[in-house]
């Protein structure tokens, strides 16, 4: 249908539209017209990247001028195809409407492992050793010496793409990582480096998060794409943590040992090559003189995304000469990794912050904060000149330096804990350095600052307020959409006390008391009785549910629930849960029914739609916090105290609602889904607990539905179920929860729409 | 004795029967009684009609065996050798246990198979009421090779029973009692260990390794059940444990599952992740390498208890999936020999491309909700739209062809002139038009049109059975041919009576009948011609053999 968004011509690829969808539009719309930055909070399975890329397609096309370009962030590689196939069914409606052929170059890009077309390479199974690999084929100075030396092995689609591959940019359509497979092999060209070079063009390029908010990589691929470009990070109630994440480093011994070898074989390269070609090291000498103008000039034109790596004040220099020749800053490096293992041999926790270390190691080895900061760049200048095959190899020497230049560059925003053993098992010494970012904005920054809208959305962002808060940006909408319901299709309730009136909770206290695990036992049993099909259950930990798991074997309750149906544990071995998620499915399928235990925050929890029959019931056991006693965490929740004044419970709660609304999020997927909500846990019922629920689970919750006990769960859900199976039409929906195009142009049901949206 | 071929499994002496001493006689298909001193069984039934036997208990003084047959009679043999009665009746029982189950699934099937063609095909039916029930051929004759043709066409789609799964709790139902005295007592039912043998095949095969010879049966549950292998969270101690061999198997085979990976791209959680963290970047630390070490007892017992519901999960579901399995591998060898496999991935989308399409798909916000349809593959469609072709006429005329020829004739009638100058006469004209119209003199064999008018419907129901009937038994002729083996030269004879007996019995009568309703047309003409055609063959068939002879 065709929709007219406030004056904007939009073409939605379906017959019927969500009532949530016309208004999410018009939330976008606004915040594209005001070039600034959204937090936008949308139901799941409400078709939220579809109305997304309808909107911003059709800005596109009517404002070529103003937006050039749309980045799709997501966070997995099926996420990433499912964004790029609806892309797919948008242009094929385009092109059914309008009957011309548009000219949309839209693609995905992935890692190499994903998109590698080479036969020896491609059947590698781990991306570092699909990269590393892919490197000693590719690398420049390989690729040289083969003019001297024929024998010397080369990627013959990286050669073919570099020779023609530029030339003609990649026809308009719509790549996904199979077409751009397909495409590379039909033309002998490489599809990892041509999608590479084709994102630069490309009206939309979909990938995953870390290729704008991880510097190390952002700087090598996504460093040039244009201003005017809008950026969406889809599934965005997790990306703090993706920032922190991608800017913090941990250092142990074996890195430093490694670190050591590195250093020796840097050290045997350089001799060599003193020895046969001294003049190359003389020329680099002369580049480094010449400092990183380039780079400098680059960014003052702003054609490159800030790189929170490589401080401004970096690039106007030169590098210090105390570290220019490659001896010297092979002596550095030695330096600083003697002084690294020194404090690494420490008995107690140490807690300093970034200028408390560089002040100590000013005054024990005499090193300045200064050419610390260039350590990083100064390493990869010299592994260029060395011509390293392999930079895999020299991932802890990478390691080190960058951690030198971040320690130096940043004195607010990270800390440096140094603990010699681990908590759980203080016998064995195993000391480590972390060196962790507490502050989000750090890495994202750079991203706002240079696009000019930046839109966050996810199904579960509540409460909307605190991602502007630790993400540090001023964004012009914050909304929150509810969900239009024909039939309430969700039921959340939540379990407060065993049938014996024990109150049911996860909290430290009772989480080894008998009486609760009991419960739980009962609770998860009485439902495997009357739910059909598929039940999920989330605990808080994985530690949690293997005791869990152990005592309700003891007692009998796992064999009482195997009459009733088949289960399936999320184990911490990747392969071995997808085995069992696929069994576990396929139970579903075949009508025998399963259950599958899992952790919050686990790789399931995030990643694993349980859509339909896979999921009927999800039940959270207790609320899943984090491990509070991570001395990270203590650091992390003190400075967004005093940074930001979040106190301390609110982040925690904020934190644990979230990954437990992600759970029981996964069951809905759409308004014909339907499943129960099931909160295990006494605490939920609290307002400060409920309230940060996202709006379209929170508005389900009744009075009544607060301090259950299993017997009453079981009532409540037979009728819920009972209810659910009944038959439901297309025509049910129609007016309520689903409109046609004559129904959304009423005056009546515009009114209603702008109910919708929630402003925060 | 009675037959020589007979395999003699057991013979027990001094067996009376009906107060006469005699002997018993176990075969490979029966069971037969003789009186002492004679050659001939007074007794003798074979195993498929018994029902069941059934023993006198141990301390009564008679020590008897009765065998109930199917059709409520029973035969009772008493042991009568003093020494050795109990002995002789356990080892006949034993025998006895063994045999009867083989015969009594066949026996069953295959009535039950007859039965239901009969129901499901009244054609059959009715074939089988003229010819069995009237006793033109025997009722064995009638399904020599019938049965054989449905036994080879097995996979009908409604032979094709569903499998009954295995409980996912069958081992839930074995929980141990205590009997009082220190100990437990496990109850197991043959269904319990079929499950067991069906969800662990290891065992199975230990069983059968070990059962008769090293172990008792009763044995060998006690060790299941006392092994660790049974209670998976006590951790491996003692080696000499037949099972731990057992569970090494099912480590191997969960690890060969997990390594063969997943079909469904969105499940894979390997593959979830674009862009891993490199080492030593990020909040969360790593476990150490060293975890396994200095994991606790009870912690990796935990672990094992997680592996094993796992394992034991898929296991049930590959029990009750196995059988469906294998015909879908048939399947997909036997399409990849028409040549049509080598490219079949370029038509069927993949898992991933459909997965992803289900994926993203709202079926609300469309307007149809079409039914989902298989899309037919075809490589060839010519071949499809002819059908298949003997080799050498391949003259087939190609749809171009066909266009041409059309196009030809409109091109032809768009031409067409009439010559006035000769043009018949308008009388010659309209007689031939009337010889041509229906009922006229060329149109005779319209009259043929009319015998369903003229001829009564229950005459022409039973000219149906007859030609039924007849294209039955001509069916059986004709097979025979040609004749090479002595048991064909037997059955073309009986086959020729056979035919002979129908036409006396059948069409002979029906025949007088017609005459008698005085229906002119002969309608059991073409039957005629069809006998008289095989007799004619028969008759040739039999003089040269009988000049072979001279």
């Amino acid at each position: 249908m065709k929709l007219n968004i406030e004056g904007l011509l939009v073409y939605f690829p379906y017959d019927y539209i969500y009532p949530e969808q016309y208004s999410y539009m018009l939330e976008l719309k606004r915040t594209l017209d005001a070039k600034g930055h959204g937090v936008l909070e949308m139901p799941s399975g409400t078709g939220k990247t579809i109305s997304l890329l309808s909107l911003i397609v059709a800005y596109q096309r009517a404002f070529p001028l103003d937006v050039t370009k749309l980045i799709y962030c997501s966070r997995t590689v099926p996420e990433i195809e499912k964004v790029v196939e609806e892309l797919r069914k948008l242009m094929e409606f385009y092109a059914k409407e309008t009957g011309e052929v548009n000219n949309f170059l839209a693609l995905a890009l992935s890692s190499r492992k994903n998109l590698c077309i080479h036969p020896e390479v491609s059947a590698l199974r781990f991306g570092k050793e699909v990269d590393g690999k892919c490197h000693s084929l590719t690398a420049s100075y390989i690729r040289a010496q083969r003019h001297s030396n024929p024998d010397q092995p080369v990627c013959r689609f990286y050669e073919e793409f570099d020779s023609v591959g530029r030339q003609v940019p990649l026809p308009a359509g719509i790549y996904n990582l199979d077409d751009l497979k397909d495409f590379g092999r039909r033309k002998g060209w490489c599809p990892y480096y041509l999608a590479r070079y084709s994102i630069l063009h490309a009206n939309i390029v979909v990938y995953s998060y870390h290729y704008l908010l991880d510097p190390k990589i952002a700087d090598l691929v996504s460093k040039e794409l244009a201003k005017k470009s809008v950026v969406v990070f889809d599934e965005a109630h997790n990306i703090d943590n993706v920032c922190i994440d991608s800017m913090s480093v941990n250092i142990t011994r074996r890195t430093l040992d490694r670190c050591q070898n590195n250093v020796d074989t840097l050290q045997h390269t350089i001799q060599r090559i003193k020895d046969t070609d001294a003049a190359k090291l003389r020329e680099e000498y002369r580049r480094l003189v010449e400092g990183l103008k380039e780079a400098n000039v680059a960014r003052e034109t702003d054609v490159y995304l800030a790189n929170p790596v490589l401080p401004d004040e970096i690039l106007q220099e030169a590098v210090p000469g105390s570290i220019r020749t490659a001896e010297h800053f092979l002596g550095f490096l030695r330096r600083f990794l003697e002084y690294l293992k020194s404090r690494l041999r420490v008995q107690h926790v140490v807690q300093e912050s970034a200028p408390q270390f560089l002040k100590d190691i000013f005054e024990k080895v005499c090193i300045d904060r200064k050419p610390l900061r260039f350590c990083a760049e100064r390493l990869q200048s010299l592994l260029r000149t060395l011509e390293i095959a392999d930079i895999a190899d020299f991932s802890a020497v990478t390691l080190i330096s960058n951690f030198a230049t971040l320690v130096s560059t940043y004195s607010l925003g990270f800390t440096i804990i140094i603990e010699p053993f681990d908590d759980r098992t203080p016998t064995i010494a195993n000391p480590v350095l972390h060196f962790s970012c507490m502050d989000p904005s750090i890495a994202i920054k750079p991203v706002f600052q240079r696009f000019q809208s930046v839109v966050i959305t996810s199904g579960t962002l509540s409460p909307l307020d605190i991602y502007p808060k630790i993400l540090d940006f001023r964004p012009v909408t914050m909304a929150s959409f509810t969900m239009t319901l024909a039939r309430t299709c969700l039921c959340p309730l939540i379990v407060g006390r065993g049938n014996d009136q024990v109150a049911l909770s996860s909290k430290f206290e009772t989480r080894e008391d008998f009486a609760v695990i009991r419960n739980y036992g009962n609770l998860l049993l009485e439902m495997s009785a009357i739910v059909p099909d598929g039940i999920v259950a989330f605990f808080t930990s994985y530690v949690y549910m293997e005791n869990i798991v152990a005592s309700w074997y003891e007692q009998g309750i796992l064999e009482n629930i195997q009459r009733n149906k088949l289960i399936f544990i999320e184990t911490p071995d990747a392969a071995e849960t997808s085995m069992a998620l696929e069994k576990y499915q396929e139970a579903c399928e075949n009508g025998r029914g399963a259950i599958l235990l899992s952790v919050a925050r686990g790789k399931v929890s995030e990643g694993i739609d349980f859509v339909h029959h896979f999921g009927r019931a999800v039940i959270m056991f207790g609320v899943p916090y984090v491990y509070t006693q991570s001395r990270i965490l203590k650091a992390r929740l003190e400075y967004l105290r005093d940074q930001f004044q979040i106190r301390e419970n609110d982040f925690l709660t904020f934190d644990a609602m979230r990954h437990a609304a992600q759970c029981v999020g996964r069951a809905i997927r759409g308004k014909t889904d339907y499943g129960l909500m099931i909160f295990a846990d006494k605490r939920y019922a609290r307002a400060d607990k409920r309230g940060k629920l996202p709006r379209w689970i929170q508005e389900h919750i009744n009075d009544g539905s607060l301090n259950l006990t299993v017997d009453e769960t079981v009532q409540l859900s037979k009728h819920f179920l009972r209810q659910m199976a009944q038959p439901f039409r297309q025509e049910d929906q129609l007016g309520l929860s689903l409109l046609t195009l004559e129904q959304l142009q009423s005056e009546e049901m515009l009114k209603r729409i702008t109910q919708i949206a929630h402003q925060a | 004795m009675a037959s020589l071929s007979e395999e003699v499994l057991l013979v027990v002496k001094k067996v009376r029967q009906r107060k006469q001493d005699g002997t018993l006689y176990l075969m490979a298909e029966r069971i037969a009684w003789g009186p002492e001193g004679k050659d001939r069984f007074t007794v003798s039934h074979l195993y498929s009609d018994i029902r069941c036997q059934k023993i006198s208990p141990d301390g009564k003084a008679k020590v008897q065996l009765q065998l109930v047959l199917h059709t409520g009679e029973s035969t009772t043999f008493h042991f009568a050798n003093e020494s050795t009665a109990l002995k002789d009746r356990e080892a006949a029982k034993e025998l006895l246990q063994q045999l009867l189950p083989k015969f009594k699934k066949k026996a069953n099937k295959e009535l039950e198979e007859k039965n239901r063609m009969l129901q499901e095909d009244p054609v059959l039916f009715q074939l089988y009421k003229d010819l069995v029930v009237s006793q033109v051929i025997s009722a064995e004759e009638f399904w020599a090779n019938r049965l054989g043709g449905l036994n080879n066409a097995e996979p009908a789609p409604y032979t094709n029973k569903q499998e009954v799964g295995i409980s996912g709790a069958f081992l839930a139902d074995i929980r141990p009692q205590t009997d009082g005295c220190n100990g437990l007592r496990y109850n197991l039912t043959t269904d319990i260990i079929e499950s067991i043998f069906r969800t662990y095949p290891a065992v199975k095969q230990k069983y059968s390794e070990n059962v008769p010879h090293n172990l008792t049966e009763k044995e060998f549950w006690t060790r299941f059940f006392q092994s660790h292998y049974f209670h998976r969270d006590r951790i491996n101690t003692g080696t000499q444990d037949i099972f731990s061999e057992c569970a090494k198997q099912d480590e191997k085979g969960l690890k060969s599952l997990v390594n063969k990976g997943v079909k469904n791209p969105l499940v894979d959680l390997l593959s979830l992740e674009d862009k891993t963290l490199d080492e030593g970047y990020g909040i969360k630390q790593a476990l150490p390498s060293t975890s396994n070490s200095n994991k606790t007892v009870k912690e990796s017992s935990n672990a094992a208890i997680i592996k094993r519901f796992n394992h034991h999960s898929a296991m049930v579901l590959a029990a009750g999936a196995r059988k469906n399995e294998v015909p879908a591998d048939q399947a997909s060898e036997t399409s990849s020999t028409d040549g049509n496999s080598r490219d079949s991935d370029f038509f069927q989308p993949p898992v991933k491309k459909v997965k992803l399409q289900e994926a993203i798909e709202y079926e609300d916000l469309q307007r149809e909700n079409r039914q989902k349809t298989v899309a037919l593959n075809l490589k060839k469609s010519d071949r499809y739209a002819h059908g298949p072709v003997p080799l050498q006429s391949q003259k087939y005329t190609t749809s171009q062809d066909i266009i041409n020829a059309v196009n030809c004739i409109r091109h032809e009638m768009a031409n067409y002139k009439p010559n006035l100058t000769q043009v018949m006469s308008s009388t010659a004209a309209s007689s031939a038009v009337a010889a041509l119209s229906p009922g006229g003199v060329l149109m005779q064999g319209g009259a043929q049109q009319a015998i369903n008018q003229m001829v009564p419907s229950d005459i022409q129901g039973e000219l149906k059975h007859l030609y039924v009937a007849a294209g039955e038994l001509l069916r059986h002729f004709w097979s025979c041919f040609p004749v090479n083996t002595s048991f064909l030269e037997e059955k073309v004879i009986k086959m020729k009576s056979n035919l002979e007996r129908f036409q006396m019995t059948k069409l002979s009568p029906f025949k007088e009948k017609l005459q008698r309703q005085y229906l002119g047309t002969n309608l059991t003409g073409h039957l005629e011609e069809m006998l008289q055609t095989a007799y004619s063959k028969f008759h040739i068939w039999q003089t040269r053999r009988m000049m072979r002879k001279t």
